[in-house]
């Protein structure tokens, strides 16, 4: 800081200068701090969907495995092995991206997971209807945690943004502003100094014209 | 470091789109493009709540995405809903008495953007 007030000139139009960056400098800050405070709104927001979505998420999982056991306590281990090799998958997800000031997030809008029985692959005369349903709540599952990644992703990008763009504002209010209201600082002390200085000479030059005039 | 900061200031409203579609633009194709270059989908659920939220004549007047004017001058946090049908929508959204303009503080924009997430966006200004 220093150094920097040791290069600037002390002159009016520096100091004209420089408080026309600060405005800028302050209104830029407060933008920033408006943006940070939308993305920190975003972030927590976000956070709590994905809490509730979760643990949604996770219930139908713990639900699909139940269903599976009992399917392969039914079934056998191997047989439901077989029909689960039987099965080709092709998952259908329509992903597009939203913006959420300035940082871009996927949106997985339509996620088709359920399928008809005929079209899940396995044979229908070896399978049972417990095998059918611990695969319906599979792909229930799959669309749950499809919708949970997207905002796993989003949060994680705003996040990103966040942290950047908190650093831009501790950028502004503890070294920018600092540096150029020091220098404002410096030039105004500088001019008034001049001007005393100013006032000083001429007072003694008054005083020496008054002194020769007195002595005539 | 100015440099730095008059750039993100250029980029900070980057994001919002070259032209806001109606609603009924939008049931038709809900993508819009941004200044940015890149592109904005809105969610099909979120245009659907609109729809139900107005009455069909409307639907074209609309403009959509819903800009929240985020102006320091209001406090931190609190963003501006300006535009008739806009702030119909968001009262009725929020369970709001219809204004004019509508000034949102943090706990309301929260609810806002957890409702239409897609289909509002934030304008900055100073």
């Amino acid at each position: 800081m220093t150094k920097a007030v040791a290069t600037i000139s002390p002159t009016r139009m520096e100091l004209i200068r420089l408080r026309r960056r600060i405005e800028l400098a302050q209104k830029g800050h407060d933008l920033l701090e408006q943006k940070m405070d939308a993305l920190m709104m975003e972030f927590l927001g976000l956070a709590r969907r994905i809490r509730v979505k979760r643990k949604e998420a996770f219930g139908k999982l713990l639900e699909a495995h139940r269903k599976l056991l009992r399917c392969m306590a039914w079934m056998g281990t191997a047989e439901t092995i077989q029909a689960s090799l039987e099965t080709a998958r092709e998952l259908e997800l329509e992903v597009s991206s939203r913006s959420i000031m300035g940082v871009r997030v996927p949106m997985v809008e339509e996620v088709r997971a359920r399928r008809k029985p005929t079209e899940r692959g396995y044979s229908l005369h070896t399978g049972s209807a417990l095998l059918d349903e611990a695969a319906l709540q599979f792909e229930e599952t799959l669309s749950a945690l499809c919708g949970l990644a997207e905002m796993e992703e989003a949060v994680r990008r705003i996040g990103r943004e966040l942290e950047r763009t908190r650093r831009r504002v501790n950028a502004l209010e503890y070294v920018l502003l600092p540096r150029l209201k020091s220098m404002v600082a410096f030039i105004a002390f500088r001019l008034d100094e001049m001007e005393r200085d100013n006032f000083a000479r001429l007072k003694r030059i008054k005083a020496m014209l008054e002194g020769r005039e007195w002595r005539k | 470091m100015e440099e730095i900061v008059l750039r993100e200031l250029v980029r900070l409203n980057a994001h919002l789109p070259k032209r806001r579609v109606s609603l009924k633009e939008a049931l038709e194709k809900p993508v819009v493009e941004l200044a940015d270059g890149g592109t904005h989908q809105f969610r099909r659920s979120e245009l659907e709540l609109l729809k139900s939220l107005l009455p069909e004549e409307d639907w074209d007047s609309l403009k959509i995405p819903i800009l929240i004017e985020m102006d320091p001058k209001l406090g931190r946090g609190a963003g501006r809903i300006r535009g008739k049908l806009e702030c119909r929508v968001v009262a009725k959204v929020l369970g709001k008495q219809e204004r004019e303009e509508l000034v949102l503080y943090l706990p309301e924009l929260a609810e806002l953007r957890g409702k239409l997430q897609t289909t509002t966006e934030y304008l900055f200004t100073a």
